[in-house]
């Protein structure tokens, strides 16, 4: 397995916030890679250190097998980078905007901006001033100038924020095919639906370190639960008949607003015999939910909210 | 090449360039025309109508409205400069550069080169309308225009035009750098104009020092005629001034490559 990013011992302070403390990962080639975080968590900082926006206080980077470094710009002409919100000149169109961004950096075949106008649905409106484009679709053109010089390296900084669900989709689909083709894809992120569903691996980050990495469908299995949702006097005949067969380690019950609900940590094929048990038990649900729990995972990784202190934690965040 | 080409096409595009020269070009307009019309209105006060006439009396006017385009243009030029390099910031397009593996400092130095490549063919232009003002303000004057087609200060005139194209440079180098400092269109703007300003009241404290300055060095490297008169402050002579607008252009350049070289790209 090739690694086509990694960072060891990464730290950025500003002033007197540390926005790194020491953060190490490794992004293998040809997958997309979810970086996830809690907003202030690091993520931009590390996006911008990548592409030497910024530079590191203390630790190494490596793109494409070799190390990098703050002065050795050649290497970003195989990287393509949104960062932050896209940036255009709002007087330009975007096909215009597009030849601005190829006129720096890497050379652009020719041709290349009305194929990637194409790509991400923006032919019909690449006459327009992007000063009148909507959010999701001045996100289109960034990922479209991101696209630019065919990087092998994808960096891209929260590439849902304002697209339509038909846009998600579609970025979806064609960052999977950059993967397939052999790209690596490196998505930063906070909605844990688009990542768990987007990329093969996922770095949790929080405080300015990783604090989990692994296979997406690993940490779903690690983090499966199926609840179930029982009458409240019930619950502790329940508690105990899947205790017996899950154990009891697995087992929990939580009452809320809906109702209480038996959680059993278990891999979600396993929901019709959590039923049977509980039905032989005498305790007969109202509602079954399997499914996995990246959220929770998620949650008490980085400590269940924003690293700024705010009152907004990831759940809450659109 | 890429970079200056790609610059020229957003000036183009940018509807400040057209209001920046369409401006400058209404206000040398204005000024010559006010110039003739007052000429005319004073008779009855010889020394202003002789000052005013020979501001208006061909060949040396050719100068004269050079002289203009460098206070006047020079003016705009270092705000249209500012903005363009606040709003590179501002916009984040220098992030988007930067981020494709675009040097830096060559990024910046070269959409000035752009910039100043444009502003010659606004300068040429500005120039043509400014003449054609001046032969209309001396018209209203009752100036002759005996002088009109003299060859030699025909000759000269794209020499002067040299001069005023380096003394804008200088001018734009320097709103451009102001900008870079400030990282922001509106504040390099502002500080740029303040600068501008600053620098002129200053004359009137320490014209020794002043005058070498970059807008007053800037102002003398084309000899002015000046309505002020024997009133007017000490100017450098044009060689020394030419030198020295040299010496601020260079030191402007240097300013922009070595803060966007070190500068900390947060947004």
């Amino acid at each position: 397995m090739t690694i086509a990013l990694a960072v060891h011992g990464l730290r950025k302070a500003y002033g007197s916030r540390v926005a790194l403390d020491g953060l190490d990962l490794e992004v293998p080639t040809g997958t997309v890679y979810g970086f996830l975080g809690p907003n202030g968590a690091g993520k931009t900082t590390t996006m911008r250190l990548l592409v030497g926006l910024i530079r590191p206080d203390a630790g190494t980077l490596e793109v494409l097998g070799r190390p990098y470094t703050w002065h050795d710009r050649h290497r970003l002409f195989d990287v393509g980078a949104l960062i932050e919100a896209p940036s255009f000149y709002p007087f330009l169109s975007g096909r215009e905007n597009l030849r601005a961004a190829a006129a720096s950096g890497a050379p652009v075949p020719r041709g290349r901006v009305d194929e990637l106008l194409g790509l991400v649905g923006l032919r019909d409106r690449a006459g327009d001033k992007v000063g009148g484009y909507s959010l999701g679709m001045r996100q289109r053109l960034g990922i479209a100038a991101a696209l630019l010089s065919d990087p092998s390296l994808l960096l891209l900084d929260e590439p849902a924020n304002g697209l339509d669900p038909g846009g998600i989709v579609g970025m979806r689909d064609t960052l999977r095919q950059l993967a397939a083709a052999g790209k690596t894809v490196f998505v930063s992120s906070h909605i844990l639906p688009e990542v768990q569903q987007l990329a093969d691996v996922v770095g949790i980050v929080a405080s300015g370190r990783l604090v989990r990495e692994g296979r997406v469908d690993e940490l779903l299995a690690s983090s499966a639960v199926v609840r179930a949702r029982v009458g409240a006097d019930e619950a502790p005949a329940a508690q105990a008949a899947a205790a017996a067969r899950f154990g009891a380690e697995a087992v929990g019950v939580t009452a809320g607003g809906d109702g209480t609900w038996l959680e059993v940590r278990t891999d979600g094929s396993r929901s019709a015999e959590l039923n049977q048990v509980l039905a032989q038990a005498g305790v007969y649900v109202s509602r079954l939910e399997p499914g996995s729990d990246l959220e929770s995972l998620f949650l008490e990784l980085t400590g269940g909210g924003s690293a700024n202190g705010g009152g907004l934690g990831i759940g809450g965040v659109a | 090449m890429r970079i200056v080409r790609s610059t020229f096409r957003k000036i183009v595009r940018r509807p400040a360039s057209w209001v920046t020269a369409g401006l400058v070009a209404a206000l040398l307009v204005l000024e010559f025309v006010a110039l003739g019309a007052t000429a005319r209105s004073s008779a009855a006060r010889p020394v202003e109508q002789a000052t005013i006439t020979a501001f208006l009396k061909f060949p040396d006017t050719y100068v004269t409205v050079a002289s203009q385009l460098i206070g006047l243009g020079g003016l705009f030029a270092l705000a249209y400069a500012a903005a363009v390099a606040g709003s590179e910031w501002g916009w984040g397009t220098l992030k988007t550069a930067v981020a494709r593996g675009e040097s830096r400092w060559r990024y910046m130095l070269l959409t000035l080169f752009g910039l100043v490549l444009a502003a010659a063919v606004a300068m040429v232009a500005a120039y043509a309308v400014g003449v054609v003002a001046a032969v209309l303000g001396a018209s209203i004057a009752g100036v002759p225009l005996t002088g009109l087609g003299d060859s030699d200060a025909l000759l000269n005139i794209p020499q002067t035009l040299l001069h005023v194209w380096l003394a804008i440079a200088e001018e734009m180098a320097v709103g451009f750098a102001v900008a870079t400092l400030t990282r922001s269109q509106l504040a390099g703007v502002g500080a740029g104009i303040a600068l501008f300003f600053g620098e002129q009241f200053a004359t009137l404290i320490l014209p020794d020092v002043v005058k070498y300055l970059p807008f007053n060095a800037a102002s003398a490297v084309v000899a002015r005629a000046n309505l002020a008169g024997a009133g007017a402050p000490a100017a450098l002579p044009p060689d020394q001034a030419t030198l020295v607008t040299i010496a601020w252009l260079l030191g402007a350049l240097l300013l922009v490559a070595g803060a966007t070289e070190r500068a900390e790209i947060g947004s």
